[in-house]
């Protein structure tokens, strides 16, 4: 039983999460694809997305409990509901959001008719939201130091990263060979808010002593960094946050720079590899910067009189404070972007019927109607880095409709199935994506819910012949 | 052509059944339900003198006292959700003489909000431990609220003269229990 306990922590522990982009991942009939690897076998002669609906993408993810958890309409008290999740937490569970929309986006085939070199560019917009479950001071918050006489409240637990921001990346890609394909984006970060508090320690600590009635100490570490903030917190602040947002995401002042870099091998005809690093960056925070910390040691031994020395009274707030000061620190400092890798192998079988209606790709090129392959995720945290394995099949249908079931394995499921297609209407092309289809018969059960939607219209290479 | 827009109908279904799921009914107003109640322990005042204390350049005094500052109130997040406070105290005298310990709450005005008076009798070889414990709710909670300082006196009873070498000594040690209801 213990062993099993052992087993099903450590998939707990080591595992994905949101941003794992696992349907549009190598998903070529979809220029987003793109994002998720910047050497993806994608052509075209230009496209451009639909403003606003090109690329619409959302991940809410929390790895012990779901919104069914807390908010049925099942007649138990919501504190009753509360207290369960938090007793089901462990303090390496995560709440995650992520959200993702394309401003715009385009791209064009450059060099002449036999050049096989791709430019691709866009702005988007991201908000990033990651928190451990603090489980400690969850527990605190809802019982007190009462019940846990002897316990230390841990107060690493404490992690927590929220970032908005917007993208402006410019990429390219090349055919070098028919075995080889390579792509490069590079980008620019600006950040409208973020905050960051993933490096805390120290403890909560109530036990019994021998000679006042109990032993208390607070050991504090504390560290906040944050940019963008701080005006709202003040309490003259009366504009609209929204739209304070908004505008610092494009113009706040901090900036940063990233690339990604991918590629896409065929060893074999049939055979085709891939792999991608994404969000290699940084952003340096120099603008409307604010560090909270406190930091220190206090032991506290009650408001106590001191019969001796009468004239000297103390104060039990100031004593604290000047123990585990509140300090503010206006120091600029970096943030490193989440850095994504992807994989993937792909074996393709079955060769398409040569069909009038769509003669999509150039002479001398085999189309297969079926792949099948696996990939690998892998992204840094403030704790370990997460991984997730996903096994895909895809499929051609009908004529421009492309079709693709995945299989993933990560933190939040063991049984996480996606599914996601791309149609092409004329020019338009239309892909919807969505995972944890299992958990759709009833999504407020579920642990965490995806999808991806985009509208986009592209011009093939050879549709001039058409 | 009627391919075309069968074709394109049957895909219009696909997209759709995508966004397509069964919910449970959720009611995000539970929140307002949200009532914590945590219970919270903290010490409260300490202090151990020793019988010597009692005795000044050979003289006995009877009566030693201190002030100190008890604005754990000027928190207003503390000051509007508590509920009930509970004082304990264990009082443990070794000294040969009864005492009487007097705590007096005082508000900004130096007005009493709050005080209680413990008697101690004097320790006659047999251990000599005086509990004594006080509740606030409501109106008197109410009235401690308004405490911004802590007068603490004790004041020997007659008995046997002490001298600077008397044994023994009078130690106080207590304890608040703080009941919180955060809505």
């Amino acid at each position: 039983m213990r062993k099993i306990y052992l087993v099903l922590l450590l998939a707990v522990s080591v595992s994905g999460m949101a941003q794992n982009k696992q349907v549009l991942y190598n998903f070529a009939s979809v220029p987003q694809s793109l994002l998720v690897n910047p050497g993806t076998d994608v052509s075209y002669k230009y496209y451009f997305g639909v403003p606003l609906l090109s690329g619409i993408s959302a991940n809410i993810g929390s790895s012990s409990f779901s919104a069914y958890d807390l908010f049925a309409n099942n007649g138990v008290d919501f504190n009753t509901k509360l207290r369960n999740a938090v007793n089901k937490a462990t303090r390496n569970d995560k709440v995650s959001v992520n959200e993702q929309i394309e401003l715009f986006s385009g791209g064009f085939k450059v060099g002449g008719r036999e050049s096989k070199a791709y430019i691709s560019f866009g702005v988007y917009q991201e908000a990033d939201f990651f928190m451990y479950v603090p489980k400690d001071l969850a527990l605190l918050a809802l019982d007190g130091n009462q019940n846990y006489i002897g316990k230390s409240f841990d107060l690493s637990e404490l992690s927590v990263k929220a970032e908005v921001l917007s993208v402006f990346h410019i990429g390219y890609h090349k055919k070098v060979s028919d075995k080889l394909v390579l792509g490069g984006r590079a980008k620019l970060y600006s950040s409208g808010l973020n905050a960051t508090s993933t490096k805390n320690s120290g403890y909560i600590y109530t036990g019994n002593s021998s000679t006042t009635m109990y032993n208390q100490i607070i050991s504090s570490n504390l560290e906040l960094k944050s940019s963008g903030i701080a005006e709202y917190l003040e309490d003259d602040y009366n504009g609209s946050i929204a739209s304070d947002i908004a505008h610092k995401t494009f113009f706040g002042g901090n900036y940063g720079l990233g690339f990604d870099v991918g590629v896409t091998y065929y060893p074999k005809k049939n055979i085709q590899i891939t792999a991608s690093i994404i969000d290699v960056g940084f952003i340096r925070h120099t603008k409307e910067v604010e560090n909270l910390t406190y930091k220190g040691y206090y032991q506290y031994q009650g408001v106590n009189p001191n019969f001796t020395n009468p004239d000297k009274p103390k104060n039990v707030f100031d004593e604290f404070e000047a123990a585990i000061p509140r300090d503010t620190l206006y120091g600029k400092y970096t943030t490193w972007r989440p850095a994504k890798f992807n994989s993937s192998i792909q074996y393709s079988f079955g060769e398409a019927r040569s069909d009038e209606s769509c003669n999509c790709k150039p002479h001398g090129e085999t189309e297969y109607l079926n792949g099948v392959g696996l990939q690998l995720f892998a992204m840094t945290t403030p704790r370990t880095p997460l991984a997730a394995l996903t096994a895909f099949y895809r499929r051609s249908l009908l004529d421009n409709l492309q079709v693709k079931a995945t299989y993933t394995i990560d933190s939040y499921s063991s049984k996480n199935i996606g599914f996601g297609l791309s149609t092409t209407l004329g020019k338009f092309n239309l892909y919807a994506m969505v995972d944890n289809i299992l958990e759709y018969k009833d999504i407020t059960k579920a642990n965490s819910a995806t999808f991806q939607f985009g509208l986009n219209f592209i011009f093939k290479e050879n549709s001039e012949y058409n | 052509m009627k391919l075309y827009y069968n074709n394109m109908f049957f895909r219009l279904i696909i997209v759709a059944l995508l966004f397509c799921s069964c919910a449970s009914d959720l009611d995000f107003n539970l929140t307002k339900d949200l009532k914590l109640e945590p219970v919270f322990v903290a010490n409260l005042t300490y202090f151990d003198i020793k019988a010597n204390t009692f005795i000044d350049n050979g003289r006995e005094h009877d009566v030693v006292f201190d002030v100190q500052d008890f604005d754990v109130f000027r928190d207003s997040f503390f000051r509007d959700n508590l509920k009930k406070v509970q004082f304990d105290f264990e009082i443990n005298n070794t000294i040969s003489r009864g005492y009487i310990v007097s705590l007096v709450f005082l508000d900004a005005n130096n007005q009493v909000t709050y005080s209680t008076e413990i008697d101690v009798p004097a320790y006659s070889n047999t251990p000599n431990i005086v509990k004594h414990t006080d509740v606030f709710e409501n109106q008197t909670l109410d009235s401690l609220k308004k405490s911004v300082k802590l007068e603490i006196s004790i004041t020997m009873s007659s008995g046997a003269p002490l001298t600077k070498d008397s044994p023994g000594s009078l130690k106080l040690r207590s304890g608040a229990t703080v009941y919180f209801e955060i809505k």
